[in-house]
């Protein structure tokens, strides 16, 4: 799988806030299977099993779940790498 | 054990072996060049399902975002198809043919769901539709690639090293 060649993003109205990572978020839909969520997680993330497992019933349950955080960088690489997977994700900073 | 009830997916060597039948190679063979050419053409509604938008608070870094990855990410999905198309006959996988063959099966079962309006009708409503329904082979179709996936998911779970955290 190719990693996204990802332009370092310099705007920097975001980057300022540092104390305040992002979140990344996965949002319920009725196409994607149960047991591929999971899976993905795990590939994705190297979640355990157990986590992968937890996050995507909440997923499921609550209709959306905080499935990671870190840099601005790194959010939009996972989110990256979830829309590669067809999942539904978004990113947004933690306030 | 006839064919028809053998794995079209199964693990083996550290890697996932694909075995579909002859009808099943048709199907995939017909419908992936529709699937590349939705994606190419970027104008499809449906892609947004594909594509969705990341960030949604943030109009502006929504397009700095897109600027950044559409190209990537749409790269990334021909390159999947292409090598799901040189597999159909029979092949064996490693990671990132899993990951190939995951993403297209995948994007065809979004795209074909979002045709059906799964999120109106719900997936309980479209088992039920009648015979004469013009929608029920595309069902069959949606139902197949899901049967497929699931599949894949579980052969290749064998190749998930338990992560720590």
């Amino acid at each position: 799988m190719t990693a996204p060649i990802a332009a370092p993003d310099v705007r920097t109205d975001e980057s300022t806030a540092l104390d305040h990572p992002w979140k990344v978020i996965v949002w319920d839909d009725p196409i994607n299977l149960m047991s591929y969520v999971t899976f993905v997680f795990r590939k994705v993330f190297g979640y355990s099993e157990e986590k992968a497992n937890r996050l995507m019933m909440e997923v499921h349950v609550e209709g959306r779940s905080v499935v990671a955080s870190g840099s601005r960088e790194k959010a939009e690489l996972d989110v990256f790498r979830l829309h590669e997977h067809g999942l539904w994700a978004t990113m947004e900073q933690d306030s | 054990m006839p064919l028809n009830f053998q794995r079209r997916f199964r693990w083996k060597g550290g890697q996932v072996i694909v075995n579909l039948s002859d009808d099943e190679q048709q199907i995939l063979a017909n419908v992936l060049p529709q699937l590349r050419e939705l994606v190419m053409a970027e104008t499809d509604p449906v892609l947004r399902r594909l594509s969705p938008v990341a960030r949604p608070d943030d109009d502006e870094a929504e397009t700095g975002y897109r600027e950044m990855v559409d190209n990537d990410l749409l790269r990334s999905r021909l390159e999947a198809i292409e090598t799901v198309e040189a597999g159909i006959g029979g092949t064996a996988l490693d990671g990132e043919g899993v990951s190939a063959w995951m993403h297209s099966l995948n994007a065809l079962r979004l795209v074909l769901g979002e045709r059906l309006d799964v999120e109106i009708l719900g997936n309980d409503a479209l088992q039920n539709l009648s015979d004469d329904d013009d929608r029920v082979g595309v069902v069959a179709l949606y139902e197949w690639l899901g049967w497929l996936l699931e599949q894949l998911v579980v052969a290749a779970m064998n190749g998930l090293e338990e992560g720590d955290s």
